[in-house]
């Protein structure tokens, strides 16, 4: 046994302005997971704390909250875990969502994200014979069952700072989503769900790894590269930042092998975007000023055509 | 939780390598530290003299694909590194020091990908034998970090330090790459690392503990759409600043970038932060005895010197 202190965000928004804390210690087994100790709060301390749950075994998605600063679903995470050295564990609602109540959030944002790509198979052919069957072979399957086995628990999204900082982004688990019917031999609304995926913001991820705390192993950051480089195969919308900074990147590397900062930058915004090239003349300038502009032109690496050969090995034609 | 146990994290992040007993090791400063951030070239080759190892440069090495060129073509990526490698072996180097958390992260992914599979391995050499290249698989890929606190030590840097901080209250700022995914760095937890802290603590520093250390600094879309890299920037130091913060250290020139360059832009909403961020090698060389105006301090936007003067770290 040991001594338990959950530390509780509390918050109604029927009634309260601001929210506070509550601290409840319970007397129980260290390897108890933090729902079973929050259960056991809601049981016999205070009835009134409000969390969501339903299946108690990572399945149903329904217990991501904020646990001693990162989210995760209460039901797979042991107490020892996460508790500070006095038997402390913080407990907070999921950051990136408006708090209800208590550890209960609105959700809809999030919902909003996974209806706008349509998250349902759009048969290639629909109005054709219904009864028919339409094989996948195992290799086509094998490259949707990571994406499948989201159980839209919202970790990713809560953990993901662009999120926090521009709604407009479409998100981790969506853009995950949307991968799992993207490539889907028996979808075919790939074109559109490219496109619309791509007006949401799909080169926003910052690459940051958060939604590697995937507590289902999705691995969210891996299906928005894939969902990236479909984008570049089937050439969709080239002409935004996100593709053109991709293609320009790979162009300074081939040509000189090094990422040439300077270039990168121009052919990214775009070399006759004024108005883009005065947006960011600022901090230009304020490099310029500490002699900290990177060079205007990059000497290639020796032996560059080492490199050149790599890509030219490699490169897939473009559709 | 997630956090991958001991036993699952990659098993080559704390491995002595034949480099760490020589102290010969094989370096790949990256791109950034050969551009815009000269600085962190400079200061590192400094503090290696004062370390007395020697960091033999890959000057042949290409871009590790910061993560872009794994955007648009995986395979490419992943060859690319293979051939960095292949040039370390040729020098007789098992080791490759990073000083970049992008490089660091994309360089032990590929790494891992061709340690893994025979079948990437063959595909990596069969290009790499087109030039006459071969890479086998010896190489491990470790950041300056790691080699500080794995192969120099704690005590020892602490027993070398010549200027000690003075308690300077400095915040710790990661960049993702170092750490996550834990199943490619592994080195410590991606959810509560503590290297940097214990670093700081060494050189006489006191380490600011803040949500925002093990967050994104949004350098990789600074340019895909206006003001995201200045928010998350602003969201992150104001953290730092609000635990009393007077300076950070970052193991990555692309976290460096974003930090020193967009806090200006972000004061209009997250209020005024003006945090002078070091390179980790500035402020270890410092504290070590190299002499500050050797170390692009200068170079800053927000010039860390006016916080050294005032904690009478410098005259």
């Amino acid at each position: 046994m040991a001594r338990i202190t959950l530390d509780i965000f509390r918050f109604d928004e029927a009634t309260d302005t601001v929210p506070h804390r509550d601290r409840v210690t319970l007397d129980i087994p260290e390897t108890t997971t933090v729902l079973e100790a929050l259960e056991t709060a809601k049981a016999e301390v205070d009835g009134s704390i409000s969390f969501r749950r339903s299946c108690r075994s990572a399945i149903c998605g329904s217990c991501s909250m904020n646990i001693a600063g990162t989210t995760a679903l209460a039901c797979k995470t042991p107490c020892k875990s996460v508790m500070d050295d006095e038997g402390v564990i913080r407990i907070d609602p999921m950051p990136n969502f408006q708090p209800m109540k208590d550890l209960v959030v609105h959700m809809d944002p999030f919902w909003d994200k996974y209806t706008r790509l349509k998250p349902y198979l759009q048969p290639v052919d629909k109005d054709e014979d219904h009864e028919r069957e339409r094989r996948v072979s195992p290799e086509d399957m094998k490259k949707l069952v990571d994406a499948a086995n989201c159980i839209m628990c919202a970790t990713c999204y809560s953990l993901c700072p662009v999120i926090s900082v521009d709604p407009a982004f479409a998100g981790p688990a969506a853009i995950a989503y949307a991968y799992r019917f993207i490539e889907d031999v028996r979808d075919g609304k790939r074109a559109e769900r490219l496109a619309q995926i791509n007006e949401d913001y799909l080169w926003l991820c910052a690459h940051c790894y958060a939604c590697s705390y995937c507590p289902k192993h999705v691995d969210p950051h891996e299906r928005i590269v894939d969902v990236k480089r479909a984008t570049i195969k089937d050439r969709v919308m080239m002409n935004e930042r996100g593709p053109r900074h991709a293609l320009v990147v790979n162009k300074t590397i081939k040509q000189t092998g090094m990422l040439a900062e300077t270039e990168v930058i121009q052919g990214t915004v775009g070399r006759f975007n004024i108005r883009g090239l005065l947006k960011i003349a600022p901090l230009g300038l304020r490099m310029a000023a500490r002699g900290k502009l990177p060079p205007p032109f990059i000497k290639p690496i020796p032996k560059v055509d080492e490199v050149r050969t790599i890509f030219e090995s490699l490169e897939v034609p473009v559709a | 939780m997630t956090t991958l146990l001991p036993e699952e994290r990659p098993l080559d992040a704390h491995v002595r390598t034949t480099s760490s007993q020589t102290k010969r090791y094989g370096f790949f400063p990256g791109c950034v530290a050969k551009e815009s951030c000269k600085e962190l070239f400079n200061s590192t080759m400094l503090l290696a003299e004062k370390l007395g190892i020697e960091l033999v440069e890959l000057t042949a090495a290409s871009c590790c694909g910061a993560s872009v060129v794994n955007d648009t073509n995986h395979d490419i990526a992943r060859v690319l590194n293979a051939r960095t490698y292949a040039q370390a072996e040729a020098l007789g180097l098992d080791d490759v020091i990073t000083i970049c958390s992008t490089c660091t992260g994309h360089m032990r992914a590929a790494n891992k990908e061709l340690k893994e599979s025979e079948e990437r391995m063959a595909q990596a050499n069969a290009i790499l034998g087109k030039f006459g290249a071969k890479y086998n698989g010896t190489v491990t890929v470790r950041h300056l970090l790691w080699l500080l606190i794995d192969d120099i030590g704690l005590d020892t840097l602490r027993s070398m330090v010549v200027r000690p901080l003075n308690g300077l209250r400095v915040a710790p700022f990661y960049g993702c790459h170092i750490i996550r995914p834990e199943s490619v760095n592994g080195w410590e937890s991606a959810r509560k690392p503590h290297s940097l802290e214990d670093l700081i603590a060494a050189l006489g520093g006191e380490p600011v503990d803040y949500a925002g250390k093990t967050r994104c600094c949004g350098f990789h879309v600074q340019l895909e759409k206006d003001g995201i890299a200045p928010a998350m920037v602003g969201q992150n130091m104001r953290m730092a600043k609000d635990q009393g913060a007077e300076a950070v250290l970052t193991p990555c020139p692309l976290c460096h970038l974003a930090l020193d360059g967009y806090q200006a832009d972000a004061a209009a909403r997250w209020g005024r932060t003006d945090l002078p961020t070091f390179h980790l090698p500035q402020l270890v060389a410092f504290a070590l005895g190299v002499p500050a105006d050797r170390l692009g301090l200068n170079k800053h936007l927000i010039d860390p010197r006016t916080i050294m003067v005032e904690r009478r770290l410098i005259s």
